[in-house]
């Protein structure tokens, strides 16, 4: 592979072209190979470029460049709808070897001024390399046009993206569905969330949203609300349009093979629905009474109300997927036998298991030691039918810092007990759980301690009587610049409380994998699977979600379905398993960690804040507490979106 | 110098000068401008008699900003911005015209016109055409356009998202108004802009995939069309508008009382036309009253009145004679039948003033409360 020999991104510049080759540096490590044995000669994007082999078909790669981003045009502004085109076909002209000098004057003039009045992001980026690449390399444009011969070809593979959309795991089309609400259009904005997220009402309450961390709407005020932006879309159309859904032409699709979903969960639920687009039989088996699996019973009703599930739940139900609830794969069927019944089989089982936070006492179980997990699975099974039993205290203390501390925590509080601790060992900086989580639980009244971390159980007549804690300090950043927490020496200090509940992770549950029938797993107490076909050591037994990633973010889960779903299609289908293209390029643009470029934009505009609940109505009940947002700020939220859009393209050798 | 007096006027009260909530001041080519929040630029400009050129801006229309016409440079900001669609921030320094701005409008002209046919005298709006008077202004040619001119597949005739209208997918040149009223102010969504770069057309929306068309045949969708892409498909050749008379008046269907402009030529009505800021209606109609005119001239229409003669035939007579013989043929049955017997019914077509005197008239001096209205039916 060659190094890279001209680069521009933004403002720098990196020319190696008259220097000694064993001297360069290795600007992108992990960008040899687009797929195994197929290396990267150039990467041409929306704000440079990168060779890496110096004879890249320079003038026929920007003509492959601006011909796709005419094909992403939308058509709505002048500039990028019909300059595009113009310059797409100029270049086409001069990779023909039919070019003149003209040709490339129009080209020039025009580039400016696509870039400068274009409307939205996707016009503005669309020259950048254009322009760089002619003020750099010139003699690749103008040979073709002296010599008249017509350039060679180059294998070319783009992508329309936006930094929302790398940063979904899922990688949803954001700025698409956010335009369809501008327009008033939320049938066909939930339809191009459909395409990858069919859960739009569970994601769009509780998604972590790693695309509204990166909107570049927060360069100038704050990121644009795509969370409750695609909860209002699925609220809109269950409620005033759910009688123009139609069940799904898939529900008249077969392929005649049959494939079984363990879990019911965020995983196996996004796999179930689209193999069964593609025209396969799913079956869906599931521990539980009821769907949703960690987002049904790990998440309290206050931020996600059952309905919303079982709803979503509906609309898989009318494509044809069919669901066996109380079934236990291990106890009252085998994965064997399902093995041997079906086509394929998904193993989507989730980590439902609690982690041990490794302090003394905690095996000896005492009352009022309650697991985080196991803690909100009764709240959300037997709270709603009056079944609950409060563990009596009054004072409880949670140990961890993620959602699901959170969770518990705030649960915590709508059962009563009259103190509500949480117990983190970093700082309030470094909590994983969601900002706007950790200040409603300070809203609602629930303590903090961080820098301290519990170092034993005090057990009194097998019920808990406290926590002997200990404080931290960070230490200085490591290597990776991260900052772990040091112990105090002599710091112990006693917390008085009767219940306590670790949250500080969760891990899978292998009793369905018999010694007869074994999967392998890994050390990290994961399945273990092949990164790119999501198969297990057996033949068409395929894994996803949790159970393979360790406990992640829900749309983490649901991302894997989706592909897991692309995996088992090619296996039934007897096709060789392969990542799709797109796929690919979203993680190679991730290995690159480019630069994002400054907005060049007036006029803020802060975001539409979400009506909620009064604080002292919330904390008796489990009842939802954000209400959603109304057309008329859904539309306005809409309209803050930059339309980030930029195409990605590689040049490879085949 | 209206606008001018009122700029005027503004800067000299002290309670409303610049640093209050509702107002702030900004600078437009070097001339100051109290606007109040939450105005455009485009806004501002207008209030100080700054022209800047627009062509997908309506006033009946919240800002599209596609056509990227009206841009003007902003000072600290690199990128030129559109004035349509910016909103004007206290202490903005706004250029709308130099070298590099007119520039890069006269090249958008020449894009929008690389696949809008310069061929005007075929065109029924040639003369009153916004593209028209920007390519007069900008001094684009043939020459010129034909420097970037596309080659775009034929497109084979569609029908439109109703019979009553046509589309002309070389004339259009995409700038949104339409999709824009028909969505935004009639609140129906019922055509959209489909297919992607220089391919994109407007099409219309279909509720599902065999449903008919959302389309309620208002007609708006052509009214704020700039260029004629959408068309009346209805009668022949309408002509010049030079040669048009455009007579304002009241709608007759029914009693909002719409104002509108029947367009006459040599005597016939042609079509009807809406002026934006006349009436209640500000330039809006409903489809009986933009398209239904060809009663006019139909050969059917009643245009004397008639009396049914012994011989059981109709006979052509005067007003006042059907008037008296009305008048003595209901006093006779009142006075026979007893007044119970007579009843009115009302037409739509009415005005709110002409229903109420009906009712009086059956009430008062038919002396009966037998009275009702079609539109109650």
């Amino acid at each position: 592979m060659a190094k890279l020999i001209l680069g521009v991104w933004q403002d720098k510049l990196i020319d190696n072209r008259n220097i000694d080759e064993s001297s360069i540096e290795d600007t992108f490590p992990q960008l040899q190979e687009f797929e195994a044995g197929n290396p990267v000669r150039a990467f041409i994007g929306w704000d440079g470029f990168f060779i890496f082999d110096p004879d890249v078909p320079v003038v026929d790669m920007t003509r492959a460049y601006v011909e796709k981003v005419q094909e992403e045009s939308c058509g709505y502004c002048t500039p990028c709808r019909a300059g595009t085109r113009i310059v797409a076909d100029r270049l086409k002209k001069i990779a023909g070897g039919l070019g003149t000098k003209e040709d490339l004057l129009t080209i020039r003039r025009l580039a400016h001024v696509i870039r400068d009045t274009s409307l939205c992001e996707l016009g503005h980026t669309s020259m950048n390399a254009l322009l760089k690449l002619m003020e750099l390399m010139p003699d690749k444009f103008n040979e073709p046009v002296l010599n008249r011969q017509p350039a060679k070809r180059g294998v070319y593979h783009s992508i329309a993206t936006a930094p929302c959309i790398e940063a979904c795991p899922a990688h949803l089309d954001i700025p698409s569905y956010i335009d369809a609400i501008k327009s008033g259009n939320y049938y066909e904005s939930l339809a191009i969330i459909a395409r990858r997220n069919p859960l739009a009402g569970i994601c769009g309450r509780v998604c972590v949203r790693p695309c509204e961390f990166s909107c570049r709407r927060s360069q100038m005020d704050d990121p644009v609300s795509i969370k409750y932006l695609k909860r209002f879309v699925n609220d809109q159309i269950l409620s005033y349009a759910a009688a123009r859904l139609k069940p799904a032409k898939a529900a008249l699709l077969t392929s005649g093979k049959k494939v079984a979903v363990i879990g019911a969960g965020p995983c196996g639920l996004t796999a179930a629905f689209y193999l069964r687009q593609k025209g396969h039989m799913v079956e869906v088996f599931e521990e539980l009474e009821e769907p949703g699996g960690m987002s049904a019973i790990g998440i309290p009703d206050y931020r996600l109300p059952r309905n919303v599930i079982s709803a979503e739940v509906r609309r898989m139900e009318e494509t044809g997927v069919k669901f066996t609830y109380g079934m236990r794969i291990g106890r009252d069927r085998t994965l064997k036998d399902l093995h041997e019944t079906y086509d394929a089989v998904l193993i989507a089982i989730g980590a439902h298991g609690n982690k041990n936070i490794g302090m003394s006492g905690e095996e000896e179980k005492p009352a009022g030691y309650i697991p985080g997990i196991k803690f909100l699975r009764d709240i959300n099974i037997l709270h709603p039918i009056g079944k609950f039993e409060r563990p009596e205290g009054n004072h409880a203390v949670i140990v961890g810092g993620g959602n699901v501390a959170m969770d518990c925590a705030r649960s915590a509080k709508r059962l009563g007990y009259p103190k509500v601790s949480v117990i983190y060992r970093r700082t309030e900086a470094e909590m994983p759980a969601d900002h706007e989580e950790v200040c409603d639980a300070k809203l609602e009244g629930i303590e903090f301690l961080f820098l301290t971390h519990p170092k034993r159980l005090e057990i009194n007549n097998s019920r808990v009587a406290g926590l002997t804690c200990v404080r931290m300090e960070l230490s200085e950043p490591d290597a990776s610049g991260r900052r772990s927490p040091v112990e105090i020496k002599g710091s112990d200090f006693l917390v008085e409380c009767d219940i306590v509940i670790p949250a500080i992770g969760q891990v899978t549950d292998f009793s369905l994998f018999t010694e007869d029938f074994p999967i392998e797993t890994t050390k990290w107490g994961t399945i273990k699977i092949d990164e790119e076909t999501m198969m297990t050591n057996r033949e068409g037994i395929f894994s996803g979600g949790d159970s393979v990633s360790g406990p992640k973010a829900l749309i983490d889960a649901m991302s894997q379905g989706l592909y897991v779903a692309h995996c088992i299609d090619q296996y039934l289908r007897g096709e060789k398993i392969k990542m799709p293209e797109s796929e690919r390029i979203f993680r190679l643009l991730k290995t690159m960690d480019l630069p994002e470029p400054p907005v060049d934009r007036v006029g803020k505009k802060p975001r539409c804040p979400l009506s909620t609940r009064p604080v002292e109505e919330r904390i008796s009940d489990f009842n939802e507490i954000e209400y959603g947002y109304s057309p008329e700020e859904a539309i306005r939220e809409a309209e803050r979106c930059l339309r980030c859009y930029r195409i990605a393209m590689f040049v490879t050798e085949k | 110098m209206i606008y001018m007096s009122k700029a005027a006027k503004t800067e000299k009260n002290p309670n409303q000068s610049n640093g209050t909530e509702k107002e702030i001041s900004l600078s437009i080519d070097d001339q100051d401008v109290i606007v109040s929040r939450g105005s455009t630029i485009l806004d501002a400009a207008r209030k100080k008699g700054i022209r800047i050129p627009t062509l997908c801006y309506h006033p009946a229309l919240p800002p599209i900003g596609s056509c990227r016409l009206c841009v003007v440079e902003i000072e600290g900001i690199d990128r030129p911005a559109t004035a349509c669609n910016t909103e004007a921030l206290e202490g903005m320094r706004v250029t709308t015209r130099s070298e590099r701005l007119f520039n890069l409008r006269r090249e958008v002209i020449k894009m929008i016109l690389a696949h809008h046919p310069l061929n005007c005298s075929p065109c029924p709006i040639n003369g009153e055409c916004e593209l028209q008077d920007l390519a007069y202004e900008y001094d684009i040619s043939e020459m010129d356009s034909d420097e970037y001119r596309i080659q775009i597949e034929e497109f084979p005739w569609k029908p439109f998202s109703t019979p009553i209208l046509d589309y002309h997918p070389r004339r259009c040149i995409l700038c949104g108004r339409c999709v824009k009223i028909c969505s935004d102010i009639r609140g129906l969504g019922a055509i959209t802009m489909d297919g992607a770069g220089a391919k994109a057309l407007i099409k219309p929306v279909m509720a599902d995939d065999d449903a008919a068309s959302l389309c309620i045949s208002c007609g708006e969708c052509m009214r704020v069309c700039p260029v004629n892409a959408i068309e009346e498909r209805m009668g022949g050749i309408k002509g010049k508008p030079w040669e048009t008379k455009k007579v304002q008046t009241t709608c007759t269907y029914c009693g909002v009382g719409c104002q509108l402009d029947l367009n006459v030529v040599n005597n016939r009505v042609v079509g009807v036309t809406t002026r934006d800021e006349a009436g209640v209606n500000k330039g809006r109609l409903c489809s009986k009253g933009r398209f239904g005119y060809t009663f006019i001239h139909s050969e059917d229409r009643l245009i004397r009145p008639l009396i049914r003669n012994e011989k059981g035939g109709l006979e052509e007579t005067t007003w006042t004679q059907a008037m008296t013989h009305i008048a003595r043929e209901f006093r006779r049955t009142k006075k026979e039948y007893g007044p119970d017997s007579l009843a009115g019914l009302s037409s739509a077509r009415c005005t709110n003033e002409e229903n109420y005197l009906f009712q009086r008239l059956i009430r008062q001096v038919f002396g009966t409360n037998n009275v009702d209205h079609c539109a109650r039916l």
